[in-house]
């Protein structure tokens, strides 16, 4: 009974329909892929390397849309934080300064969305946006002055490239461990629970006695936090502060959030769909770069695929309520 | 004029895991009212939802003068001149009054643009109609439960249909404005309107009634004349059992202790001068009109809303709460009035929003405990009969009255550790067999020593619950009755007294 029980809730589960999605995806390409090459090994780790970055910028991002708000702005804090890793490693400091400072950069860009939406009232689409587009956008181009650093710090390019036993690379490592440890928080404990109960209803949740303002300080820095540390990964990969940086990073991660299950509305999803979204998202683009596709059709078929994941869920949600009518 | 009809016929209703509706067919006249009695999770509310169209049956028909609809949208049911005041407000929050009155109706000019001026002075008009104190202008979001109730019913009375439900329109309000609106329904009533009425309020059903319509675990189980039945017996039809006198058999707590709380002169942006004593194991009642203050106090005391001056002593000691987490941390307990705003986190499980006050007390090292939550989560389930086939279900899920049970689990759980519970219209929609429990539940609190703030609506319930009972009128303290020296009558001059 019990055991049974178990299993009808994780058929019905949102994320095991994902899951299905993501093993279609992965038997069309398999298949369809010139010579099969999607399933070799080679491509398999491409994919999960691709996703590096885009991981760190969903985890920030779905845990600010659990708690009922929205952040745009760590795409460009990412951006910021690469020059300015390269920037602090060039003019001499040690890595071990740079990278603390670089994420507390990141974590005070997400403080000051943070102060912007409590203590001013601006939503925080707004907020973010502003403190994205003009504030970090605009460093980006003022701290390296029109010079390109190289970066050339040894530590910074063996954990930005390095590989563990000669094949995991080392921000897959990195990132892997930061979505299951946001996964674990989010589901176990108090500070979890809390940034759900606020998504829901934040004023239900504060005459309850938790302290929603509090709590949106904390993600939103940590959300500023994650971006800087996936735009240091991404100087560090290209061993240099690129200008443009992890910009075009930001929609796709948060798009794959929501795919997988982060509803904007605030109050649900979790990491596990997360993460499937994630890999739904860099599969489907993987394959149609093998057979050949322009990038921006790559645009306009990631857009494509979205609608289709939201219309499956829709209607299996709806077919599965009516299966389960009537056991009482 | 032509006769008008509203027939059920044979309605099954599921949802996940609930049957709701199991066939339920009954007839509606015009010129009648017929009330819908039944413990809450029957399906009173889903057979109104079906009849506005908002949920479809998985059987059965509707006959709406003679003629059978077998599906009904929201905007059919409109045209079939069928209006649904819905327990749960649909009201747009960030719109004006007369906004909202004719959201899908509003009066447009010449060139398309929303006739303002009409708009206003129509909505006016209905306004005098009810005698309300408010501006056709202010907004929605800001006005009381209990107005945004009333505009709720004056958004249906303006579209004159000739089938008007109404889901428990009076739980919010207070005798003044339920006066009005009964005044208002009989008008209707003479005019041959078919009405449905929800309520779980006994004497009301009996004030204003024709028919009743029992319902139970979703079957209808008796159909009665309201002038041929009494109490006891509509009681026995719902609960399937005799309750005995509710107030009668209350167990109270004879030995009132030292002084627990203490208000001197607070003032607050809504509330003047107001002081008052509660003592240990005293259960003191808070009875006024609409806007008289009494939430408005609480929230303050809560650390909900900011003092302007005034003094607050908890055992002795001098405190001004920043934020209901402290007040929270301190052993008080606010459970409020409005639970789908200010109570529930709707889409979470019945064990999220029960345990959210002490998710501190839950945890097992750096985890929380699921079991542990669970077990406070069912206990709450057993101790109000919440109808539920799990306590992981969305509270979403549950019906209005089980909605309200969620949160009185949630302020009375024994993690708490409770010295005084504030409790702000706790029985609202809740059905009779459970409102016993509820008074007894008080009771019991009152024993152990802690003091308990109850705020009511329903006067009869202050009146025979509480020991000692404060009225306000206007923001402040108008005056102070023992049970014994309260009456209905002292206690409304005094809720009126300036
Ligand atoms: N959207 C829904 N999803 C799942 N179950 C639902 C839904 N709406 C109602 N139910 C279930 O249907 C049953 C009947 O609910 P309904 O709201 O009609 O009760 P009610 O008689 O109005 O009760 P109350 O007096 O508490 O308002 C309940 O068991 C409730 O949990
Ligand atoms: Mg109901």
């Amino acid at each position: 009974m019990e055991k049974s029980n178990r299993l009808k809730k994780i058929l019905a589960s949102k994320e095991f329909s994902l899951f299905i999605l993501l093993v279609i995806v992965v038997a069309f390409y398999g298949v369809a892929s010139p010579n099969g090459s999607f399933l070799k090994t080679r491509n398999i780790r491409s994919i999960l390397d691709s996703m590096t970055i885009y991981t760190l910028f969903a985890v920030g991002g779905g845990l600010v849309i659990i708690s009922g708000k929205i952040d745009l702005s760590p795409s460009y804090v990412g951006a910021v934080c690469g020059v300015l890793l390269a920037k602090l490693l060039d003019q001499g400091l040690p890595w071990y300064l740079v990278v603390p400072i670089c994420l507390a950069v990141g974590a005070a860009f997400g403080l000051l969305n943070a102060v912007l939406i409590n203590e001013f009232n601006i939503q925080s689409f707004i907020a973010t946006l502003t403190t994205g587009t003009f504030i970090a956008q605009g460093l980006v181009y003022l701290i390296p002055a029109g010079v390109t650093y190289q970066i050339k710090d040894p530590v910074v390019i063996w954990y930005s490239t390095g590989k563990i036993f000669g094949f995991i690379p080392i921000t897959m490592v990195i990132s892997i461990l930061i979505i299951v440890i946001f996964g674990i928080v989010l589901a176990k404990t108090k500070f979890g629970r809390s940034v759900y109960l606020i998504g829901g209803n934040a004023n239900a949740a504060r005459l309850a006695g938790l302290k929603p303002k509090k709590l949106s300080y904390i993600i939103f820095a940590y959300s500023g936090a994650l971006g800087a540390l996936a735009g240091m990964l991404y100087a560090g990969r290209l061993k240099s502060g690129s200008l443009v940086g992890t910009v075009s990073y930001g929609f796709p991660a948060v798009t794959a959030a929501i795919l997988g299950g982060i509803s904007l509305g605030g109050g649900t999803g979790n990491m596990l769909g997360c993460f499937l979204g994630l890999l739904i998202i860099n599969s489907f683009n993987n394959g149609l770069m093998l057979m050949g596709l322009k990038p921006y059709w790559q645009t306009v078929a990631s857009g494509v695929l979205l609608l289709i994941a939201l219309t499956i869920d829709y209607f299996s949600t709806r077919e599965r309520k009516i299966k389960l009518t009537g056991s009482i | 004029m032509v006769e008008q009809s509203l027939e059920f016929c044979n309605i099954v209703k599921s949802f996940p895991g609930v049957k709701a509706l199991k066939g339920i067919s009954f007839r509606a006249e015009g010129g009648r009212i017929c009330a819908l009695m039944g413990e809450n999770g029957a399906g009173k509310s889903t057979l109104l939802k079906i009849l506005s169209g908002d949920i479809q049956p998985d059987e059965g028909c509707l006959k709406i003068n003679g003629e059978e609809h077998h599906f009904l949208s929201p905007h059919q049911s409109i045209k079939s001149s069928v209006s649904v005041i819905y327990q749960e407000r649909q009201l747009v929050p960030s719109l004006s009054v007369m906004e909202n009155i004719f959201l899908e109706d509003m009066p447009v000019g010449k060139l398309g643009f929303i006739n303002m001026t009409e708009l206003r002075s129509k909505t006016q008009e209905i306004l005098d109609t009810f005698g309300l104190p408010i501006a056709p202008t202010d907004t929605v979001g800001w006005l009381s439960v209990a107005y945004q109730q009333m505009v709720e019913i004056m958004k249906a009375y303006r579209r004159d249909s000739n089938i008007i439900a109404f889901d428990e329109p009076t739980a919010p309000l207070t005798d003044k404005e339920i006066t009005i609106l009964f005044s208002l329904i009989k008008k209707l009533k003479e005019k041959g309107k078919v009405i449905l009425y929800v309520s779980h309020r006994m004497a009301e059903i009996f004030q204003i009634s024709d028919d009743i319509v029992v319902l139970k675990d979703g079957s209808l189980v008796k159909t009665l004349l309201t002038s041929q039945t009494n109490e006891g017996e509509l009681v026995k039809a719902m609960v399937g059992r005799d309750i005995g006198d509710t107030y009668a058999n209350l167990k109270r707590n004879d030995k009132i202790g030292d002084v627990l709380l203490e208000v001197n002169n607070l003032v607050t942006d809504y509330v003047d001068n107001v002081s008052f004593k509660l003592h240990k194991g005293e259960v003191l009642g808070f009875a006024g009109l609409i806007g008289a203050g009494r939430t408005e106090v609480m929230r303050a005391i809560f650390g909900a809303d900011p003092i302007r001056s005034g003094e607050i002593r908890l055992e002795g000691k001098p405190v001004r709460f920043k934020s209901p987490s402290e007040a929270v941390a301190s052993g008080i307990a606010l459970c409020p009035e409005d639970r789908k705003e200010q109570g529930l986190v709707l889409k979470r499980s019945i064990t999220d929003n029960v345990s959210i006050p002490v998710l501190s007390k839950v945890k097992k090292g750096l985890f929380l405990s699921r079991k542990t939550e669970n077990d406070m989560a069912m206990n709450a389930v057993r101790k109000y009969s919440i109808k539920t086939p799990s306590a992981d279900k969305q509270v979403m899920q549950l019906s209005g009255g089980n909605q309200q049970k969620v949160i009185l689990g949630r302020w009375t759980s024994e993690k708490m550790a409770t010295k005084i519970l504030i409790l702000d219209e706790p029985t609202k929609g809740i059905d009779v067999g459970t409102k016993a429990e509820v008074y007894q539940m008080v009771c019991d609190f009152a024993k152990q020593g802690i003091g308990v703030i109850f705020i009511s609506s329903e006067l009869t319930e202050v009146l025979n619950v509480c020991d000692n009972i404060i009225v306000m009128h206007n923001r402040h303290i108008t005056g102070m009755l023992t049970r014994e020296e309260a009456t209905e009558e002292l206690v409304l001059q005094l809720a009126m007294k300036d």
